[in-house]
C-alpha cells in the first residue's frame, strides 16, 4: 500500500546506455496517483528504454526507481502495474487463441505458480472486456480482430489484474484515426472514473494533449515536465516536439511502403 | 484384426507405447509450433542418434554395456543438446534459429564419427532411424509411461506460464513470470519425449509427430485449448494407423505414422478450404475483417 501523497513512480537521476551510446542521462520523473502523464519525444529519445527501466526489464547503470514506494529491484506486486506494449499490435496474428484466453493471461502473474483460474477469475475477465467494450468478442480468435479492437483487448488484459498504474507504449501505432479517438476516450474514462494512474508514450502529441493532465518531454534528458496547459503555452517546446512528431510519422509511412 | 495386438506382449507394448507417444508428442508440439521452434525437435532427435551411436561405440569396448538399453545414452545426449540449444539461443539472441543447424549438424557429424569408429552400421541402428514395432520391450514401455506421466503433469502445472510466454514473452516477464527456467524445463521435456518416441517412430521422423498433428489442428481449433484436443486426436489416429497397418503390411511404423499424419493434414486443409468457400457463397459479401 502507498500513502496518498506517495508517488506511484519515482525516478531519481537514472542513466542508461547501450554499449557506448547513452540513451538516458540523469532523468528524474515523478508520477503522482491519479495523474495522466503523456511522455513525448522524437525517435531514439529513450522513451521505450525509460519504460523498460520502470518495468524492471532493463537495469539503469545509475539512479533509482521506486514503484509505489518500493525499489523496482525488490518490487513484486506486478499485479498493480498494467502494461500495454508497442509490440502488442505486432504479435503473431495467427496465434490460435481466443480473446478470452488472451485477457485471462493478465491474471496469471497474480495467480502465481501451480494455481489455476477459478470461476470468479472468469468473471473478472468478462468485466475487463466489458470495460473496453469487447465482451461480445470473447470467443473470437484474436487474430481476426482489427488493430483497434486488438488494442482494446490488450488494454483489457492489462486491466484484468485491477492495476493502479497503467503504462502504454505507443498504443495507437497502426490503429486508424477513428479507433484511436475512441481509444483515448476509453483511457480518459479509466483515469477519471476508475482513478487509474496512466503513463502514455505517444508520437501523436496533437491528439494526446487533449486528454492528458501532464506532459513530459524526453530527449535523453528530461526537457520539460508540467501540466498540459504549460506545455501548450510554451510555444517553442510544443512546436519543437510537434514538428518532430509529424516528421517521424512521415518516415514511418515511407518505410511501410 | 486388432486382437493380435493383445495376444503378444511385444505388440501390446508397442501399441500402448505408441498411444502414449501419440498423445504427449503433439501436446508438446503445440507449444513448439506457436513458439516457432518446431525444428528444435529435429535438432534434438539427431543428437539422440549421436547418443545411441556413442552407446554402441562404448559397447565395443565395455562388453557389459551390450545389455543396457542404448536409449538412456540417447536421452542423456538429447538433454545435453537441449541445454546447448538453450545457451546458443541466448548467445545469438537476434538469430535464435541458428541454434538448430548448429546442434543438428554437430549431432550428425559426431554420430557418424562414432559409428565409423564402432565399425559401421548395424541392423539395430536402422530400427532406431525409422522405428520398429518389434523393438519395444517391457522396460521401454515402462520408461515411456513414466516420461508421458511427467509430461502430462508438467503440462497441466505450467500450462498458463507456457501459454503466456509463448504468446508474448515480454508481457509475461512484466507480469512476474520468469522465462528462464520455464524454457529450460520445456526443452528438457522435448528431449525426453523425443528419446522415448524414437523406438516407434524412429529418430528421423519423430519431429513429424510434434509438428504435423499440430499443423492439422491449426485448421480446426478455435481456441488455444482446442489446439491440444485436436493435436492429440490427430496424433493418436496417425500412430494407431501406423502401428496397425505397419504390422500387417510389414512396413516401418515410423513411415506409416508420418504418411498418415500428412494425409490428415492435407484432408484438414482441403476440408477447411471447402468450408470457407461454402461460407462465402452462402453470404455473398465476405466479411472484410
Amino acid at each position: 500500500m502507498y500513502k496518498k501523497s506517495e508517488a506511484v513512480i519515482d525516478i531519481q537521476q537514472i542513466s542508461y546506455q547501450y554499449e557506448n551510446s547513452p540513451v538516458l542521462n540523469r532523468v528524474s520523473l515523478n508520477v503522482q496517483p491519479g495523474s495522466f502523464l503523456g511522455l513525448v519525444g522524437p525517435n531514439g529519445s529513450g522513451k521505450s528504454t525509460l519504460i523498460k527501466c520502470i518495468l524492471g526489464l532493463l537495469k539503469p547503470q545509475a539512479g533509482t526507481i521506486h514503484l509505489f514506494g518500493t525499489d523496482v529491484n525488490h518490487f513484486t506486486k506486478w499485479g498493480k502495474v498494467g502494461y500495454v506494449s508497442q509490440r502488442a499490435n505486432r504479435f503473431n496474428a495467427g496465434f490460435p487463441a481466443t480473446v478470452f484466453e488472451v485477457v485471462s493471461m493478465g491474471l496469471f502473474g497474480q495467480l502465481g505458480l501451480f494455481r489455476f483460474p477459478k470461476k470468479k477469475d472468469h468473471h473478472r475477465v468478462y468485466e475487463a472486456l466489458e470495460t473496453v467494450g469487447m465482451s461480445a468478442y470473447a470467443k473470437q480468435s484474436i487474430g481476426r480482430l482489427s488493430g483497434g479492437q486488438q488494442q482494446r483487448v490488450f488494454i483489457a488484459r492489462a486491466l484484468v489484474s485491477e492495476p493502479e498504474l497503467l503504462i502504454l507504449d505507443e498504443p495507437t501505432v497502426g490503429v486508424d484515426a477513428n479507433s484511436a479517438r475512441h481509444f483515448y476516450d476509453l483511457l480518459g474514462n479509466l483515469n477519471q472514473f476508475h482513478g487509474l494512474t496512466l503513463l502514455l508514450v505517444s508520437h501523436d502529441v496533437g491528439t494526446m494533449t487533449r486528454y492528458v493532465s501532464d506532459v513530459a518531454c524526453l530527449n535523453q534528458t528530461l526537457h520539460f515536465h508540467g501540466s498540459t496547459r504549460d506545455f501548450e503555452a510554451n510555444k517553442d517546446l510544443s512546436a519543437l516536439y510537434g514538428y518532430d512528431v509529424q516528421h517521424v510519422i512521415h518516415e514511418h509511412e515511407e518505410m511501410a511502403r | 484384426m486388432i486382437d493380435v495386438f493383445f495376444q503378444y506382449d511385444f505388440l501390446r507394448n508397442a501399441l500402448f507405447s505408441g498411444m502414449l507417444i501419440g498423445l504427449v508428442a503433439p501436446l508438446l508440439g503445440v507449444f513448439l509450433v506457436v513458439k516457432r521452434m518446431s525444428l528444435v525437435a529435429d535438432a534434438l532427435s539427431h543428437i539422440t542418434l549421436t547418443g545411441i551411436a556413442f552407446h554402441f561405440l562404448l559397447a565395443t569396448v565395455f562388453v557389459g554395456l551390450a545389455g543396457v538399453d542404448p536409449l538412456y545414452m540417447g536421452m542423456a545426449f538429447a538433454i545435453i543438446g537441449a541445454l546447448f540449444i538453450d545457451q546458443l539461443r541466448k548467445i545469438y539472441s537476434h538469430f535464435k534459429e541458428l541454434a538448430i543447424p548448429i546442434i543438428l549438424s554437430a549431432g550428425v557429424g559426431l554420430g557418424v564419427v562414432f559409428i565409423s569408429i564402432a565399425d559401421g552400421f548395424n541392423t539395430d541402428l536402422f530400427a532406431y532411424l525409422f522405428g520398429s514395432v518389434a523393438a519395444v520391450g517391457q522396460t521401454d514401455f515402462y520408461m515411456i509411461t513414466i516420461v508421458s506421466l511427467l509430461v502430462g503433469a508438467l503440462l497441466i502445472l505450467f500450462y498458463k506460464e507456457w501459454f503466456f510466454l509463448s504468446f508474448d514473452e515480454e508481457q509475461a516477464k512484466v507480469s512476474g513470470l520468469s522465462g528462464k527456467w520455464l524454457d529450460l524445463i520445456f526443452t528438457v521435456l522435448v528431449a525426453l519425449v523425443i528419446a522415448a518416441a524414437m523406438r516407434i517412430v524412429g529418430i528421423l521422423l519423430v519431429s513429424a509427430l510434434m509438428a504435423l498433428p499440430v499443423a492439422a489442428a491449426m485448421q480446426w481449433a478455435k481456441s488455444f485449448k482446442q489446439m491440444f484436443f485436436y493435436s492429440a486426436v490427430f496424433g493418436e489416429i496417425a500412430v494407431l494407423a501406423g502401428i496397425i497397418l505397419g504390422f500387417y503390411l510389414d512396413l516401418a511404423p515410423g513411415g506409416v505414422i508420418v504418411v498418415a499424419a500428412v494425409l490428415i493434414l492435407l484432408l484438414s486443409i482441403f476440408l477447411q478450404k471447402l468450408n470457407r468457400k461454402s461460407f462465402q457463397t452462402k453470404y455473398a459479401e465476405p466479411d472484410a475483417g
